[in-house]
């Protein structure tokens, strides 16, 4: 057989093909040269074979706009010859191409006779990947985000009635050696541990300690079974429980689940770094802990693990330190009358490394703190030591303009909102998702409310706030335009200009529209369904374009943290698997689609 | 005139009347690219091991008519040319004997004109075998690959040192380097070297008529 055609097996769709098919493209099949410029396919026009790119690329357009691009490896036509139709582009060879043409009825009939073959042509982006993600092999305990509780890994339930004394309860959990025993309310669990009899012995002459009811911790968190084991993880690191109940359908407790059983399954350190911030004592601590979360996240993503996953737990350890930090370093007046709040990406709960901090701190407008620049300075060079990198856009409170009260920040939105500009917007944009996370949070919530309700007022305002979606090109333009364009980053691209921001900028702007208060995109996406704006399927949709955009994001970054370079938002196309292209190309499409949608609903077509 | 007359001759010395087709016109924008592998590098003394044919039509290379035959030997294959060809002694099941791989060879070639690399070399092993079985030697017009690049080459830098390796060709013009190296590969990969010099020369052509 010749050579390119054996290799032609390892690449996905053609390695699900048994030989006997092999034997029938090796019979059929012709390898093809033309030049660039060469149109292969033209607008409504029939295919007559499947293309398989040897070397060389394709760009597939309709009326002059790029919808995709073909390279090496990559297969096409296939969608249109199984569905019968004409082409709804021009394919035309971008560089020269080296590629083989499977007749139409060759293909045609493989994809009969081989279903996996022709589902491959119709399967989602997150499909392909998944195909792919499949291909690389992962440890065991690397689909946990897939892994939910059962009752294998949980501890016999011990149950006492509110009123079984003390001693009798703890007479059982002798026996049984058991760590806890659960109390039977009226209503709902209670449960006791070590530290409630701890309390017991304290206080028990004190108090006239005497039934289970006295000394229980109630009401307590419990967790249904089924529920996924990572956000079971994240309850548990997120609220310091040990003990927590596993309950049926019918809401029996069948099971208690243990943290030091939980943290067996996930052999990485996030609960230890969780709770070595919150047991800090010192500002030092702290940041000995977190300077450890990037091995974290390498050691999840290497698993497998969500990125959206990731960064909800880093979020989380992220929010605990802030809260350290803004007790250790804030005195006790300003952490009253101020809070302390996190904007933009860290806002938006999406920041998995670290790639710069935007924070900012908002006081009671009666409150008028001392020595503020001393502090704010104190508390950015310990974010500067746990290694965020600064803000470039300056959102910091060491700038006045991120730290200042209530009635300033509303002043602030009443000028973007009554003379826009772009970068009033910028900024209008970075605080809508901000988060807040130590401190009065009423005064983040009143910022918020009135924001909404200023934007609600003024909804004409709205398109020229989304308007800079269309501030960079399509991405699938940016493809051809590469080599011209971006000496320094050769055949890259910028997965923050060119697909995320257009998305979050989007689902933003509805956000604001709706007066949606969640500031994740995930999570606004999943609301925009609720109300109706979205369908199901295109949220789903959006959901996992922003998945594919993070991980191949993360891949990059990581790598380039490995190496020690600079982490950025580029992303190296020739480092790509074939798989990882389809599914990127399918985002770009997905975003793509989802920007004219943006643009259509708020005309912006018609707002200059 | 002189190659008329010394076809002419050629032709009178055919011994069979069924190969007379090897004589005709050949069809215009047909090409057989063909590739022998041998035992070594002398026709005078090494034998063909294997032949890979395929056909060029305009600007498409027919592998699902490709021609690869496996040739029985007389003696065991020896060590170097196994190094060069991985070709074991045991991957010669299948292999037919040599006369008959060279009345299919001709078959598959007809009259088209023949394309290769070093082609001289390849022109050689068959007709040492041709010659005496028909009386004649490949009457087919024959293109030279590596003529064709050097010509292109030459005329960029007139005075450069041109690196005609096989490789080097493929790396220079950027085609895909199969992994394989049997005589059916380096026969695609000699095709693809040839629509790809034939298509640079028409479009200087094309400038040029600019």
């Amino acid at each position: 057989m010749i050579a390119l055609l054996e290799s032609l097996k390892t690449y996905i769709p053609f390695s699900y093909m048994d030989e006997e098919s092999f034997s029938e493209i090796e019979t059929s099949a012709q390898i093809a040269y033309y030049p660039k410029s060469t149109v292969l396919i033209r607008q409504h026009a029939t295919l007559q074979s499947l293309y398989y790119i040897i070397k060389g690329r394709v760009v597939c357009q309709k009326e002059e706009e790029m919808i995709d691009v073909y390279q090496n490896h990559d297969t096409f036509g296939g969608i249109e010859l199984i569905e019968n139709k004409t082409s709804d582009y021009d394919y035309s060879v971008d560089e020269e191409l080296i590629c083989y043409e499977i007749p139409a009825k060759v293909f045609l009939a493989l994809t009969q006779k081989n279903q996996t073959f022709k589902a491959y042509f119709f399967s989602t982006m997150v499909e392909r990947m998944k195909l792919l993600k499949d291909k690389k092999e992962f440890s065991a305990i690397g689909d946990l985000m897939v892994s939910r509780v059962d009752k294998s890994i949980l501890h016999e339930v011990f149950i006492a009635q509110e009123q079984t004394l003390i001693l009798e309860a703890l007479e059982q959990m002798d026996r049984e050696n058991a760590t806890s025993i659960l109390v039977e309310n009226s209503e709902g669990y209670g449960i006791i541990t070590d530290k409630d009899l701890r309390y017991y012995i304290l206080n028990k002459e004190k108090e006239n300690l005497r039934v289970a009811a006295d000394i229980q911790t109630y009401p307590i968190s419990t967790i249904q079974e089924g529920e996924l084991l990572f956000n079971i993880l994240l309850l548990m690191t997120g609220h310091s429980i040990k003990h927590l109940p596993v309950l049926d359908e019918q809401g029996k407790a069948i099971g208690i689940l243990e943290l030091i059983d939980l943290l067996s399954y996930f052999s990485n350190q996030t609960h230890l770094v969780s709770v070595q911030v919150e047991k800090a004592l010192t500002l030092d601590a702290v940041i000995t802990a977190v300077k450890r979360v990037n091995v974290i996240i390498e050691a999840l993503h290497a698993k497998g693990i969500k990125t959206r996953y990731i960064a909800k737990l880093i979020s989380e350890i992220n929010r605990k330190m802030y809260m350290k930090i803004f007790m250790f370093i804030m005195p006790k007046e300003c952490r009253e009358k101020s809070n302390f709040i996190v904007l933009g990406s860290e806002g938006r709960g999406e920041q998995i490394l670290r790639t710069d901090q935007d924070n900012a701190l908002i006081f009671e407008d009666t409150y008028e703190p001392e020595w503020l620049e001393e502090i704010t300075q104190r508390f950015i060079a310990v974010l500067d030591e746990i290694g965020f990198p600064r803000c470039e856009g300056n959102v910091m409170m060491i700038n006045p303009k991120w730290a200042k009260s209530l009635r300033a920040y509303k002043k602030d939105i009443d000028t973007w909102v009554d003379a826009p500009t772009y970068e009033g917007f910028m900024d209008m944009a970075i605080l809508f998702d901000s988060m807040s996370v130590a401190g009065d949070e009423s005064l983040h919530q009143r910022l918020k409310a009135y924001m909404i309700q200023k934007v609600q007022e003024t909804k004409t305002i709205l398109p020229h706030f989304v308007r800079a979606i269309e501030h960079f090109e399509s991405p699938l333009g940016l493809f051809s335009q590469f080599i011209s364009t971006d000496k320094e980053h050769k055949n890259q691209i910028d997965m923050k200009k060119g697909a995320l921001f257009a998305l979050v900028h989007g689902v933003r702007g509805l956000a604001l529209e709706y007066g949606i208060t969640l500031t994740n995109t995930s999570l606004r996406i999943k609301e925009l369904n609720n109300i109706g704006y979205l369908s199901k399927q295109d949220a789903k949709n959006l959901i996992e374009a922003l998945e594919v955009i993070n991980t191949l994001r993360l891949d990059a970054q990581l790598i380039k943290q490995s190496k020690g370079e600079p982490i950025d938002n580029y992303i190296s196309l020739s480092a790509l698997s074939k798989i990882e292209r389809d599914a990127l190309k399918e985002v770009l499409k997905t975003v793509n689609a989802f920007k004219k949608r943006i643009s259509h609903h708020f005309h912006l077509s018609v707002v200059s | 005139m002189f190659e008329k007359w010394k076809q002419k001759r050629n032709f009178k010395c055919l011994k069979e009347e069924r190969f007379s087709f090897l004589f005709e016109e050949p069809d215009a924008d047909e090409y057989v690219v063909f590739d022998c592998e041998t035992t070594g590098l002398n026709p005078k003394i090494d034998d063909i091991i294997s032949i890979g044919a395929v056909k060029i039509k305009g600007n498409k290379i027919l592998t699902n008519e490709a021609l690869h035959l496996l040739v029985q030997q007389k003696e065991e294959i020896n060590h170097k040319s196994i190094t060069i060809h991985q070709i074991r002694n045991c991957d010669l099941d299948g292999a037919i004997p040599l006369d008959e791989a060279i009345e299919k060879f001709l078959y598959y070639i007809g009259s088209q004109t023949l394309v290769g690399y070093y082609l001289e070399f390849d022109v050689a092993m068959i007709n040492k075998t041709l010659k005496p079985m028909f009386g004649i030697t490949l009457p087919n017009r024959k293109e030279e690959v590596s003529a064709l690049y050097y010509d292109q080459k030459i005329a960029r830098i007139p005075q450069g040192h041109i690196d005609l390796r096989f490789d080097s060709i493929v790396k220079d013009l950027a085609l895909p380097n199969l992994p394989g190296h049997d005589a059916l590969n380096d026969a695609v990969m000699t095709a693809m070297m040839y629509i790809k010099l034939k298509n640079m020369s028409r479009s200087k052509g094309a400038l040029r008529r600019v």
